[in-house]
């Protein structure tokens, strides 16, 4: 399979006040295949933000080299690299992002604005229809839940079909019913032939994927396979059966 | 395409705080405000100042006699001016005509039972030339009229109306004063003046008749209208007439003059003497609300741009490069002083109709206060939203985001 990411020795140092440096990530070199479902697990200040920040060519490391689908993205300009992640990636934050008083529909074509893409309405709702929200398309942010916001910025991450889905943490906001049903999408995505990337600090959700890559102190301390992954729409009918047996 | 979804997206940010908006936009609508009605005034008093000037003549130099301030003409019991004045001022190099006149304010006219009141002039047949204003029907003062004291005249529309009505009168007789005068000729239409004078409330008789037969002044020469080759001479000529006269006058050199020049040049000045401090006050305030209206925008700008970090650091996390977002916050700011300019110019309508009715006092508004109105809040938009624009589109995106 072809290596879709590959990381080789990546250090980042983030210089505090210009004396006081902090080692956000040491060393660290990884691969992620195409079509892969991965979690990156680790504790808050493990650096795993750091390293999806590098792997979605947010920040720049400062030594070591990133290759994204074959290509060096050191030497690449700051225009270079927008385009990258107008093209090829799709971001998920925890905070959603999604512009205040502004709907559905508008937030999903904002990538879409920094494209060629024309038919960008249409593009908008095939995204939003993807993750269930064909008749939310203009409601606001305000309107919506948090799982519904989620899955807007999911939307909003597929709409340029990008090969890389990049989520941070995006259950982190959300409870369990709302955070299954992310997950199920990206499930899906996966099952689809997307390359997913979930940054997450809850072992829990890792179980979804099928390979976790654990992060320490800006060290990786190793990876493995998940054999069986949970599947996030099972649990949420077992969790209506649930709710339903309880009542 | 891009540049297009960009801008249509503006109006809508601007619209969802709507509050604060219209507060940046304020000092941009005072300033443009301003700008309009100083522009509008300006304009009107041009008009106004041409107006006068091309009644009063280009190229024309009146002596007045009698010292003092500037007024309107010299009536014939004040006449000092003599006829060594004229033959030397007629001498003068680039003078063409020196046009000899003795006046006479609300003389009583009788006609039949009728009575009115009208301004008399003795003139010479060069008067015609000097005022471009000759006879549209019958003659006017001839050469042999002058000579002979003939008792003839040429009437004003006015005058004529007031008698006559539609029927011709010339060749019929009415009296100036107790003495009978025959109509020669009506006078060429003028109209009246800025100010509210009637030019066609004029009688023309004879320089002569009037001297001698109606206004008892044979010695003295009441005003001369000077013509000139080129207006540009005027400055020069009118020194030069002042230095004959003084000397013709023997005024030593610490007396006063006993005459008044005035010329085209001098009723430009004295207009725009008047308007010029109103001018540069309001230009002031109009320059002053553009940049402290530029600086509040610029303000509000940076803050947003604080307020706004995550979102700008979510477009650049979806493809925005840098330029994209520097582009975004200055056509904000450009809507932000395009809205108020165009805001500022109806207001600056509005001021300058209302100035109108209040005041009365001519304001025109013109294609080239839109352009500058325009031109202003696209340069103060530039100017005062390049710095936040900067400063938003230097955001490192990860940093933003956090």
């Amino acid at each position: 399979m072809d290596k879709i990411i590959q990381a080789k020795a990546i250090t980042k140092i983030y210089s505090k006040n210009g004396s006081i440096t902090v080692k956000a990530l040491q060393n660290v070199s990884l691969d992620i295949e195409k079509g892969e479902f991965t979690a990156i697990m680790g504790a808050s200040g493990s650096g795993k933000s750091t390293l999806m920040n590098i792997i979605g060519c947010l920040a720049r490391p400062t030594s070591g080299e990133y290759f994204l689908d074959g290509g060096n993205v050191n030497n690449l300009s700051d225009d270079d690299l927008a385009k990258i992640r107008n093209h090829k990636l799709g971001f998920v934050f925890q905070q959603f992002h999604l512009l205040p008083r502004t709907d559905a529909l508008e937030n999903v074509e904002l990538p879409l604005l920094y494209s060629d893409r024309s038919d960008i309405t249409k593009l908008a709702q095939q995204a939003l229809e993807i993750v269930g929200l064909k008749d939310r398309i203009h409601h606001n942010p305000a309107e919506l839940s948090g799982g519904q916001q989620q899955r807007v910025a999911i939307a909003r991450a597929l709409v340029n079909n990008p090969e890389i889905i990049l989520a941070d943490e995006p259950t982190g906001n959300l409870d369990s019913r709302a955070g299954l049903e992310v997950i199920s999408v990206f499930q899906r995505l996966h099952a689809e032939g997307k390359t997913v990337i979930l940054v997450t600090h809850s072992q829990e959700i890792a179980e979804h994927t099928n390979k976790i890559i654990y992060i320490k102190d800006g060290k990786i301390t190793g990876d493995e396979s998940v054999q069986k992954p949970l599947n996030a729409r099972d649990e949420l009918e077992n969790l209506t059966k649930e709710t339903e047996v309880t009542e | 395409m891009k540049m297009f979804r960009l801008t249509t997206n503006l109006f809508k940010e601007l619209s969802k705080n709507k509050m604060r908006s219209f507060l940046m936009m304020l000092g941009i609508i005072i300033g443009i405000a301003t700008l309009v009605i100083i522009l509008a005034i300006t304009q009107g008093a041009n008009k106004k100042i041409m107006a006068r000037i091309n009644i009063f003549g280009p190229n024309a130099i009146m002596v007045h006699s009698g010292g003092g301030k500037m007024r309107g003409p010299s009536s014939v019991s004040e006449a000092n001016l003599t006829r060594k004045d004229l033959r030397d001022i007629s001498s003068i190099e680039d003078v063409k005509i020196v046009a000899p006149f003795q006046v006479k304010l609300d003389m009583p006219i009788k006609y039949q039972s009728k009575f009115t009141t009208a301004t008399v002039m003795g003139a010479m047949p060069n008067w015609a030339n000097a005022w471009k204003r000759g006879a549209s029907k019958g003659d006017f003062i001839q050469t042999e009229d002058v000579e002979l004291l003939k008792k003839v005249c040429v009437i004003g529309e006015t005058v004529k109306n007031e008698f006559f009505a539609n029927s011709n009168p010339i060749g019929t007789d009415l009296l100036i004063g107790k003495v009978k005068f025959r109509i020669q000729g009506i006078l060429q239409k003028r109209g009246a003046s800025p100010a509210g004078t009637d030019f066609d409330n004029l009688i023309i008789i004879p320089f002569s008749t009037a001297s001698r037969r109606l206004m008892n002044q044979p010695k003295y020469i009441a005003m001369m209208r000077v013509i000139v080759d080129d207006p540009s001479h005027l400055k020069i000529i009118s020194k030069q007439i002042s230095k004959v006269l003084r000397r013709n006058h023997h005024l030593a050199f610490q007396e006063e003059d006993d005459f008044k020049l005035t010329s085209s040049t001098q009723i430009v000045k004295m207009i725009k003497g008047v308007s010029n401090t109103l001018h540069i006050f309001l230009l002031l305030i109009a320059g002053l609300s553009l940049i402290v209206g530029g600086i509040v925008i610029m303000n509000i700008m940076l803050i947003s741009v604080s307020e706004r970090k995550k979102e700008i650091g979510l477009r650049k996390a979806v493809g925005a490069r840098s330029k994209d977002i520097l582009l975004q916050f200055v056509l904000e700011s450009l809507a932000v002083t395009l809205s108020g300019g165009i805001l500022g110019f109806i207001v600056g309508i509005l001021g300058v109709k209302i100035m109108e009715l209040v005041t009365s006092t001519p304001a025109a508004v013109s294609w080239e206060a839109l352009v500058l109105s325009f031109g202003f809040s696209f340069i103060v938009g530039i100017i005062f939203g390049v710095q936040p624009a900067r400063k938003a589109a230097r955001l490192d995106p990860a940093e933003a985001l956090k």
